[in-house]
């Protein structure tokens, strides 16, 4: 690396493997910040990987199939980021996103345990073709530069918010006037990583055969499903105040998976575009 | 005046985190524990002068792809708590970022007197032997940033913490009279008729 940016032109005439800075194209310099800087790529690219590696490192930590020490759980990590780094590369506009590993472990869980070990052997790939159909839907959810337009995170809570006030117009109220619950406080994380964080692994699994499988397509019936579970504690939230409802929302209690998707098909055709 | 949902007697400040958190509220601490992803809400009570404050904190993500995102959480605030983790450089360098960051988005009445504070965490790894950022450079930039309070903690070893949190506390209520106009200016009927029932002392 030190050698490329030799000032000392006089040493390359005489072959002594020195490159004339006269040749080294701004792009080309460790430090610059340019886009088409290989080194800047190179530099973010490492940043970019440190990260996926602690994050899958931290995926799960009480499941022993992903965090147990042993062989099998460590080719399982390696599987997580190698998907993780590849859809990073393929992505430059939204790259590696935390939370991401969430969104990636069920699916690569469902893969790895399929009982037909012929299929078992293709996780890593299925697991990664299925990762990018689940984020097309979702990815601009993602993306910082779409934050603030009709079809980033916040317009997508927005929508969440006309849902609830729709069916439930009591219930809407106390949380957003009257106790002033920004819904962006517990409906971000809800919404960027599908529920994988409100609920056990395995009633996450199960939300998500809902949740993939459903005719209207996943991201509105994803908003059809937090409605419903605010619907579901209406009670509670109604009797509680600014802090009650907020640490109730940003820990959503144990819940029936079935009547949480049976209430979510009430609401059925109700979705605010 | 009060901000919403004040139970009476005791006062709720606001205060917002960055970079990486302290497991305070919780007394408890997991070097595995998740990404935050948005903010973490997390309430603490506080005796300071005969006088229960209970600190309302958000623990904000620390990724850059949330950053445009803290308005909802810093708007409102009473401090500002910058955490850092002296075992890595640039937890360090990005904290500049992060002050402007929060004083463009809270948009505080006077930028020049909002109260920061600045922790560097994990001073107990592998016995400081991995420390990268010299507690005088911490302590310069506090002085450069118009003398913020620098304190030092371990999260894990519960060392510090306690001191630090009793001066967020302390100048967070210091702070109390420009958030008073601030709930002025947003409040609503709704608000108004709650703390009428809540019998709200402050």
């Amino acid at each position: 690396m030190e050698m490329t940016i030799s000032p000392r032109k006089e040493h390359n005439s005489e072959g002594t493997g020195f490159l004339p800075r006269a040749e080294i194209v701004q792009d080309e310099h460790p430090l610059s910040l340019g886009k088409t800087s290989v080194w800047n790529q190179h530099f973010q690219e490492s940043e970019t990987v440190e990260q996926i590696d602690r994050d899958v490192k931290r995926t799960h930590p009480e499941m022993q199939f992903f965090n147990a020490g042993s062989s099998d759980a460590l080719a399982n990590q390696e599987s997580l980021k190698r998907i993780l780094t590849i859809f990073a590369k393929l992505n430059p506009g939204i790259r590696y996103v935390q939370g991401m590993n969430e969104v990636l472990a069920p699916l690569y869980y469902v893969f790895k345990n399929d009982p037909d070990q012929s299929n078992a052997a293709e996780a890593e790939s299925d697991a990664f073709f299925c990762f990018v159909e689940v984020l097309s839907g979702f990815r601009d959810n993602f993306c910082k530069q779409l934050d603030n337009s009709v079809v980033g995170i916040r317009s997508t809570i927005s929508r969440l918010s006309q849902l609830l006030k729709r069916h439930d117009e009591e219930l809407w109220r106390h949380l957003e006037v009257v106790t002033k619950v920004n819904p962006q406080f517990y409906a971000f994380r809800w919404i960027t990583l599908l529920l994988t964080q409100e609920f056990k692994f395995r009633d996450c699994i199960h939300l998500w055969d809902a949740l993939l499988g459903d005719p209207e397509g996943p991201p509105d019936t994803l908003l059809r499903i937090c409605c419903a579970m605010l619907i579901l504690v209406r009670r509670r939230l109604l009797a509680g105040d600014f802090t009650a409802n907020l640490k109730l929302l940003q820990n959503y209690p144990p819940t029936n998976i079935d009547h949480l998707i049976h209430i979510a098909n009430k609401l059925r055709g109700l979705v605010p575009c | 005046m009060c901000p919403q949902g004040v139970r009476s007697n005791a006062g709720v400040r606001r205060l917002a985190f960055s970079l990486t958190r302290i497991r305070y509220v919780h007394k408890k601490f997991s070097q595995q524990y998740k990404a935050t992803i948005g903010a973490d809400f997390l309430t603490k009570e506080v005796l300071i002068e005969d006088r229960l404050v209970t600190l309302q904190i958000w623990d904000t993500a620390g990724q850059e792809r949330f950053q445009s995102l803290g308005v909802a959480f810093y708007r409102g605030a009473d401090c500002c708590v910058l955490v850092y983790d002296v075992n890595a450089k640039r937890s360090f360098n990005t904290l500049g970022t992060w002050h402007d960051e929060f004083i463009n988005q809270a948009g505080p009445s006077d930028p020049n007197q909002f109260p920061f504070i600045l922790v560097g965490n994990k001073v107990d790894l592998d016995s400081g032997s991995r420390r990268v950022v010299p507690e005088k450079k911490a302590k310069d930039w506090c002085v450069a940033k118009g003398n913020i309070p620098y304190f030092e903690t371990s999260a894990k070893d519960d060392y510090n913490v306690d001191t630090a949190f009793l001066c967020i506390a302390k100048l967070a209520l210091e702070n109390e009279h420009d958030e008073d106009i601030y709930f002025h200016s947003v409040a609503e009927q709704a608000t108004k008729t709650e703390e009428q029932t809540s019998g709200c002392a402050c």
